[in-house]
This record gives structure tokens, sequence and C-alpha cells, in this order.
């Protein structure tokens, strides 16, 4: 049994829902897990739980049922990733 | 093979009531078998049976896979040794089943029809006629196809009949010395691996060998590190994750779990749930 509750053009929507409250990142969607790539400073302020509370709020809004930060190697800039943002 | 269903009147509100109800139950079968993980539940029922069969009385028998943590399985002799629980071990092969392989959201019902078509007639050959497992009264409402593989191999679930729940067997375990009581619970490692991506011993020892990475990091809480391709998708305690989260500690984090062969590590935003994986499949409720 497989049920999709992502929905279509979630993940640009959900771009730019984090970015309203701040959290500037590119999402990438894996059937239902919405893998949020951002910058250190981005992946610190989701320390905080009510942060971390409106993210999960915004993905389920979105279709997503799990959210996870991405642990890059190497810093991702804010340019950086405004340039990978990729909208329809 | 014995009855093996509860009347009402004998499910105990107390969990002290319901352990001397256990062993009303244990001493109406005379010698048991039990499935047995080393797992918070297993282990409590091994070391009950135990106390009140007496050695010769009570089997534990351990089936043995790639699915199987080796960590559990430490856990498992040793708690074993220290009550003195005699043991067997058993290898099973699901992961040489198509079915189970394919890794279908009913891939428990094919691990454990493998585990107890084994177990249950080595158990009957060496004389024990009941067969028990450590499922208890919380895992009645989880999705949980493997039961239907017990049920079709009579076996006991007397902890779920009696009405324990995890934190009544926890709280027994701690009264009795067993070292599980505060273990964090452990399912197979194919639980880490979403529906329809196929179980192989290597990506059963990939997220194996990051799950010990991270315990090494001195994480003790609940954990999961769960499979999807090239990326791993940690999920922490609440309480861990906000100590995670500071960047002094990302990377170690990250390269504890890279050293397992991920490429990519994320960190799961609403922390460890039971289960998770049914819930992104839709098996389960968000």
């Amino acid at each position: 049994m497989s049920i999709r509750r992502e929905t279509p053009g979630g993940q640009p929507a959900l771009e730019g829902a984090l970015a309203e409250r701040g959290l500037v990142c590119r999402v990438e969607s894996r059937a239902g897990l919405a893998v949020l790539i951002a910058d250190e400073a981005t992946v610190a302020a989701l320390g905080d739980a009510e942060l971390r509370r409106a993210a999960l709020a915004l993905a389920r809004e979105h279709g997503f049922s799990h959210v996870a930060i991405e642990l890059r190697s190497e810093a991702v800039t804010g340019s950086r990733t405004d340039a990978s943002v990729s909208r329809p | 093979m014995d009855e093996i269903s509860v009347t009402p009147h004998e499910v105990a509100t107390s969990s002290a009531a319901k352990e001397a109800s256990l062993a009303a139950w244990l001493c109406a079968r005379g010698r048991v078998a039990i499935g047995y993980s080393g797992g918070v539940d297993s282990a409590y029922l091994a070391v009950v049976a135990r106390r009140v069969l007496g050695a010769e009385n009570a089997l534990a028998i351990i089936g043995r896979s790639a699915s199987y943590p080796a960590e559990q399985w430490a856990t498992a002799r040793q708690v074993a040794e220290s009550f003195g629980i005699e043991v067997l071990e058993l290898d099973t092969d699901e992961l040489n089943d198509p079915r189970y392989a394919a890794n279908p959201s009913n891939r428990c019902f094919f691990c454990k029809t493998e585990l107890w078509s084994k177990l249950v007639p080595l158990a009957h050959e060496r004389g024990f006629t009941t067969v028990v497992d450590g499922t208890n009264a919380d895992d009645l409402g989880d999705y949980r196809p493997g039961a239907q593989a017990a049920r079709e191999h009579a076996v006991a679930s007397p902890l779920a009949d009696l009405g324990f729940t995890k934190a009544e067997i926890r709280e027994r375990s701690r009264a009795l010395g067993i070292p599980t009581w505060s273990q964090p619970s452990s399912p197979c490692l194919s639980s880490r691996l979403p529906y329809g991506t196929s179980v192989t011993p290597q990506r059963l020892g990939q997220v194996e060998q990051a799950e010990r990475a991270l315990r090494a990091l001195g994480i003790t809480d609940d954990l999961r590190v769960r499979y999807h391709d090239d990326l791993a998708r940690v999920e922490l305690s609440r309480a861990a994750l906000a100590v995670w989260l500071e960047p002094a500690n990302l990377a170690e984090l990250r390269n504890a779990v890279q050293s397992a062969g991920f490429a990519r590590v994320a960190l799961d935003l609403r922390g460890f749930r039971s289960g998770s994986l049914n819930v992104l499949h839709g098996v389960s409720a968000a």
C-alpha cells in the first residue's frame, strides 16, 4: 500500500513559504520527504524547537510527511542557495 | 498446542499483578520456548519464564540473520548468561525469500513466517510444546503483519494477552534487574529501508554501521538511520536533536554517518518516531 499526500507544486511552494519564515533553502522532494538544503546558519537556526515546528507545519501543508535538513560538508552561501532554487 | 487466549478475569491492572498472572500462565504450560531477540519485551519474558519454570523448562531461541543487529545479539546473550537462561540459536534466511527482499509493506509477515517455520518445529522436537513471543499490548495498535505469521504457527503472546504495556514491561524489568529495562526499542534493520527498496545485506550493514557510529558518539536515546539510497535520514530524540543541530556538532554527526558509506546525511526535523517509514508510505497516519 502506498498513498502519496505530496501535492503537485509542493516543492517550490514550500521553498517560498519557508523563505517567508526566514528559512532560505532549497527543497529536494523525495516521495513525501522534503530534504532542505541550506547554509550552516539556517541549519543552526533549526535548533530552535519553535522554528522546527513551523517548518514541519509548513511542510505538512504542502504535502510532505517528513522533513529533514541536510548536513552538508561545505557551507552553502545564501546566494548559492538562491541560485540553486528551481522555480517553475 | 495449549489454549493461548486469556479470559477477562485474568487481565490484571497493576504491573506486579500482571506479572503474577504471567507466572501462573507460564506454570500452566509447563515448558515454554521463547522467540528471543534480547529486546525489552522478549528479555523480560525469558527472565520471568526462567524464574518461574526453571532452566530446563524455559528455552530462549534466537533467530539470526543479516537483519538482526549484532549489538542486539550481544545483549541477548548477555542477559541470558546473567539470568541463567538456556539459549539456542538458529539461522534464518528471509533475505533469500524474494517476497521479503522486495520489501513490500507486509515484509514482516515473510520474515516471521521464516522464523516461526523453523523455530516452532525445533522447539517441539525438544519437548517445548508452547512457543511464545514478546508482543505486548501496545503493539496491538500498530501495523504489524508479522503477527499474522505468529498466529498461523500458534505462537502465543502472553504479554499482549495479559495487557502488559511497554511501560509496564520496562517497570517490571527494572524491578527484576534486567538491564534492558531502559534499552531503546530495537526493531530489525530492515525497518530502516522504505517499502519497495529491496533489502540486501549490504544496505542492512550500511544502516547498522551508521547507527553504531552514532552510538559511539554517545547518543543513548532512541535513534534510527533511515535509508534513502545515497542519503541517510537520521532520526534522533528531540533532546538529542537540539544538541546535534549545534554548529559545533554537525560535522561530527555527518562524518559518523558518512563513514558507513552514505554520500549525504540529513537530520529529520521531527526526530525519532517509531514506524516512521509506515507514515511515509501511507501505511500509518502521520
